[in-house]
């Protein structure tokens, strides 16, 4: 009996202390839902990193921030790696360091106006300050997404040569901004910039779209030239004469394969 | 008084003689390593990935989620809440917070956070599920009857007990949470900034009436929401305890109740009514946390009046059913 009496006064007051402990833990948040106070002062932010800069050859490892559409996000890519995590192996072969990839940021369906927005989020500020190599694809669902207004996009749908080539004076702007605020972002790193396609050269009709994919090509091209370190990979005459081999199912997006004729080019390009 | 105090003790013992509560700290001190392990091999993976970067690990979240928005395969419910998740991360991101410090304290309120609907219920009708039903199988029941002592007593000085050991339990999950986690993560975490107060809207967050709190007072706040809902797991488990006579068919009873409710959860938006149920309103904590509920129009007043509604039905229940019954065989 003299255990149990002892049993029950530290069973007694722990469970009772417990019980007080979870009443007030009960208020407070009820307090807190419904009459909050002001919160707590938050620390001051450590800065995040930035690119240092200067001579690749002197560096010990590169960062690569890759950001735009569905392109940089790799669909159509059986394997999941798209063009930008075979860069990132390969060229890390080829210069013999470590290459280590910041963040892809790429989103599906992304277009040169949104990107122009989402630039400011601190997310991509801090992701772009930080790169040595910044690789991109956007502007491909300006020219062929906006102007499709219904039916597959796959069998040619309402998209015509003359919507897209619509598209260009409303969507060149954007690109100049996108490249505009990522050299403000990083005065230092080196941007790739992915050039467009046409992914429905086998269809007659619609032949007249690379018109209009090699007026954007030549845009950015010449914005460019104009930063100084951008180039512009091109894309273009890889998915003319086998176009099915390359693209994927979806007739829009590269393959395995596609993506890793890409990435050849990129790395060749940063060599 | 001293009579009812004495009854009390008298539960209390009987539970702990019956070696309930061990049970439950075994349970712990067997699964919480487990998911502290699993936890770590997650965190070495990701700094790998993210070179220990928590602000690219965090914008990666963000991506991968407003990526999934895009898809029309995912259903419109999960893009809601992922919509939610997006904008509470974009929000820490904004405001330089890393959401997901590495300690032990962080560990603990995540841990808390998923074992509301299945785990602590669960460790709760350990205890409360045989509280009567045993006494009854037992036969000790015509003792405890036989003695002087008006049956409302008896079962009030059982619910007393009931209501004490849920505290401990609750506690002691939180406390051997820490412990244990901290061995792997480190013991620190508690000064450690968290928003409260998003405000789920629609497709929208509302994020006015955000404020920061420290991690060790947002986890006392969200023990407190959780014991409450064991609370009302507890008597509710308790009435089914008093009117079925076996302990198996109380305890099994009890367990389908709640796991249809964390079913129903996840696919309630289109039965809106389904939130007058009380295992669908036992997510308290989601609210402090800012994760839109499983019906829409659902908040933390709405649920406290549901599950507190509930809770005194079952306590009417109880104790009608208790003092009247007859104890036949």
């Amino acid at each position: 009996m003299k255990s149990s009496s002892w049993l029950w006064k530290i069973l007694g007051w722990t469970t009772l202390i417990c019980l007080v402990v979870m009443i007030t833990g009960f208020g407070w948040a009820l307090k807190d839902t419904w009459f909050p106070k002001d919160g707590l002062a938050l620390p001051e932010a450590s800065k995040p990193e930035a690119a240092t800069g200067g001579d690749w050859s002197a560096k010990n490892e590169l960062f690569i921030t890759t950001l735009g559409d569905s392109l940089t996000k790799g669909t159509g890519d059986a394997t999941g790696e798209g063009y930008v995590n075979r860069v990132v192996k390969s060229l890390s072969k080829q210069l013999d360091k470590p290459i280590n990839l910041v963040n892809n940021m790429a989103i599906n369906g992304l277009t040169a106006e949104k990107l122009v927005d989402r630039l400011d989020e601190s997310g991509f500020k801090n992701a772009i300050a930080k790169a040595d190599i910044i690789l991109m694809t956007i502007g491909g669902n300006d020219l062929f997404q906006i102007a499709q207004s219904g039916g597959s996009l796959a069998e040619g749908g309402d998209l015509s040569p003359e919507l897209v080539l619509e598209q260009l004076p409303q969507a060149q702007p954007n690109l100049k901004a996108v490249f505009h605020k990522i050299r403000e972002l990083n005065p230092q790193a080196r941007i790739l910039y992915v050039g467009l396609y046409n992914a429905f050269y086998d269809l007659p009709e619609m032949r007249q779209v690379s018109t209009a994919v090699a007026e954007w090509n030549d845009y950015a091209f010449s914005l460019a030239k104009s930063d100084g370190n951008a180039t512009v990979v091109p894309t273009y005459d890889l998915f003319e004469f086998n176009v099915k081999a390359y693209l994927s199912s979806d007739h829009f997006h590269p393959n395995a394969q596609g993506y890793t004729r890409i990435s050849d080019r990129i790395v060749q390009a940063l060599q | 008084m001293t009579n009812m105090l004495a009854l009390i003790q008298n539960e209390m013992l009987k539970v702990w003689k019956k070696k309930r509560f061990a049970v439950v700290v075994l349970i712990l001190l067997i699964l919480i390593p487990i998911f502290v392990y699993a936890q770590m091999k997650i965190a070495q993976n990701t700094t790998e990935k993210f070179n220990a970067d928590w602000r690219s690990e965090l914008q990666s979240r963000i991506t991968d989620n407003t990526n999934a928005l895009s898809s029309d395969r995912i259903p419109e419910e999960w893009k809601k809440w992922r919509r939610a998740l997006v904008q509470q991360l974009q929000y820490y991101l904004d405001h330089d917070i890393n959401p997901q410090t590495p300690n032990a304290v962080t560990f603990t309120r995540t841990f808390m956070d998923n074992s509301v609907s299945l785990f602590i219920p669960l460790m709760v009708l350990a205890i409360a599920s045989d509280l009567v039903s045993s006494e009854r199988s037992t036969g000790t029941i015509k003792m405890l009857l036989t003695r002087p002592v008006r049956r409302w007593r008896i079962l009030f000085a059982k619910l007393s007990a009931l209501t004490l050991y849920v505290s401990l339990i609750v506690i002691t999950t939180a406390l051997l949470c820490y412990l244990i986690s901290g061995l792997v993560f480190g013991y620190k975490g508690w000064e450690e900034p968290v928003f409260v107060g998003f405000m789920v809207q629609g497709a929208d967050v509302d994020t006015t009436g955000v404020h920061a709190v420290t991690q060790g007072v947002y986890l006392l706040m969200q023990s407190g929401l959780i014991w409450f809902s064991a609370m009302i797991v507890a008597i509710i488990a308790l009435m089914i305890s008093v009117l079925v006579r076996s302990t198996a068919a109380s305890f099994v009873t009890m367990m389908a109740t709640i796991i249809a409710g964390t079913i129903l959860s996840s696919m309630a938006s289109s039965w809106t009514s389904a939130k007058y149920l009380f295992n669908v309103n036992l997510e308290l904590s989601s609210y402090l946390r800012g994760t839109p509920p499983p019906v829409e129009g659902m908040s933390l007043g709405f649920s406290l009046v549901i599950l507190g509604l509930w809770g005194v039905a079952a306590l009417i229940v109880s104790f009608t059913v208790f003092t009247k019954q007859d104890i036949l065989n």
